[in-house]
């Protein structure tokens, strides 16, 4: 009679390893236990990342030396981390203009008159591709030189518009949650309509619930949306996306989707508004 | 089982992973530019079946704790939640290992839609758990094709490797 198992699998211990898995699991989802250690296993592998990249950079340079385009690709490369440094501080100073002038925080209801906000520029240190694309969490670190102690909750632009938020710091890089962010909510103005949008999950898109009747049937695709300075993190008015798809959804009402004009992937550097 | 051959799999698997990342930055440049409207096309599971891979070829080194470990590291490596690898790798593991045996008399076809379906569940589940918003069928039977495409390639160079370090 042939065995159903030829080799020995006691399956006592894979259902006692399964079950501790989903203990493990259902803890993390549900109450974050392991989110500390994540981030500490990932920003650790970030700077081994880094320490590679430097060291290959460093390789790389040291070849160029004996090419004359040496000076032209530094200068190049100067040159551009100069433009995208600048684009971000103008609009950053812009912003914090804006901020002093229209911000409201929602729980007093008052216009807050705050202090000159400074910001700063920090470069990319890694992109988590793989939940970018398939999964609810979008996130992305910043590398911090000069180890500034980050608060969470603070704008972070691609100097053009705004793409997310800071969410802490891991190991002293400075950890950004996306607008596409399923976790991430986001108070926004379509016209006269005003609206939270939640992340999509999707590279670029978020979006936002009306229930039937409402003032969203006045809307329209490619009609633009901005911040409603609702919240007290962003200031008003700036302008985010365009209105890329209205659905009837059956179960939460008319869904409103809205893809974002900032993009994470094409640039290196990104400005923080500081306290 | 000694150290060496524990890190060897363990970075077989943890390279596995790498090329599913890179070849999502490429998906998302091709998502963005060309099919924004689309449910997402297909996702590779390398990692995934690099791990039935090693669990196949040597089930009587490769136990439990072996695959708890390695699912522990993959999600800490990989900031996925603290579990979801281990409980895969645990159960992808025991089914592996009740059949053993048999699969060394399934032909490749056989092997292939075994473990082209294992990593469709495995992609299923994900979804499911962490991105049920983009979960599609489409996804699903796209992939199920592209890893099995896969499969051979991973079945033949990692008894290569195997064959040359251990």
């Amino acid at each position: 009679m042939a065995r159903t198992t030829p080799t020995y699998t006691p399956p006592g211990k894979y259902v006692l390893g399964c079950l501790f898995s989903i203990v493990l699991l259902i803890s993390d989802l549900n109450y974050q236990t392991f989110s500390p250690l994540r981030g500490a296993a990932q920003a650790s592998g970030i700077y081994s990342q880094l320490i590679l990249e430097s060291l290959f950079e460093n390789i790389t340079e040291f070849k160029a030396l004996y090419r004359e385009k040496k000076v032209l690709i530094k200068t190049n490369q100067k040159l551009n981390n100069e433009l995208l440094q600048i684009e971000n501080k103008a609009f950053l100073k812009k912003q914090a203009q804006l901020l002093l002038e229209n911000m409201v925080y929602v729980q007093n209801g008052a216009q807050v008159l705050s202090k000159q906000r400074e910001s700063k520029l920090f470069q990319i240190a890694s992109f988590d591709f793989k939940n970018y694309f398939c999964c609810s969490r979008h996130t992305i670190y910043l590398k911090n030189p000069s180890k500034l102690k980050i608060r969470s909750n603070l704008p972070v632009s691609d100097g053009k518009t705004f793409i997310g938020q800071t969410a802490g710091m891991d190991l002293n890089l400075i950890k950004v949650i996306l607008f596409s962010d399923t976790s991430h909510n986001l108070p926004i103005k379509i016209k006269e309509v005003y609206c939270n949008a939640s992340g999509a999950g999707k590279p670029l898109l978020v979006s936002c619930f009306f229930p039937r009747g409402s003032q969203s049937l006045n809307l329209q695709i490619n009609d633009t949306v901005f911040t409603s300075g609702m919240g007290g993190i962003f200031p008003k008015n700036i302008l985010l996306g365009t209105v890329m798809n209205i659905a009837d959804d059956s179960l939460d009402g008319i869904k409103i989707t809205i893809r974002l004009k900032g993009n994470p992937l094409e640039k290196n550097y990104f400005g923080v508004l500081l306290d | 089982m000694k150290f060496t051959t524990h890190s060897i799999i363990f970075l077989s698997i943890f390279f596995g992973f790498c090329l599913d990342s890179l070849i999502a930055t490429f998906q998302i440049k091709t998502y963005l530019s060309l099919l924004e409207n689309t449910p997402y096309l297909m996702q590779t599971c390398f990692g995934f079946l690099v791990f039935c891979y090693w669990v196949y070829a040597i089930p009587e080194r490769l136990r439990i704790f072996s695959a708890l470990l390695y699912g522990l590291l993959i999600d800490l490596s990989f900031g996925d939640a603290v579990g979801f690898h281990m409980l895969f790798f645990g159960i992808s593991s025991y089914v592996i290992h009740v059949y053993a045996f048999r699969f060394r008399l399934f032909s490749y076809i056989q092997l292939i839609i075994f473990f082209a379906s294992a990593s469709t569940f495995y992609l299923a589940c994900e979804y499911l758990l962490f991105s049920p918003n983009n979960y599609s069928y489409f996804l699903l039977l796209s992939s199920f094709f592209i890893n099995a495409i896969i499969w051979l390639p991973i079945y033949f160079c990692m008894r290569f490797v195997r064959r040359k370090l251990l």
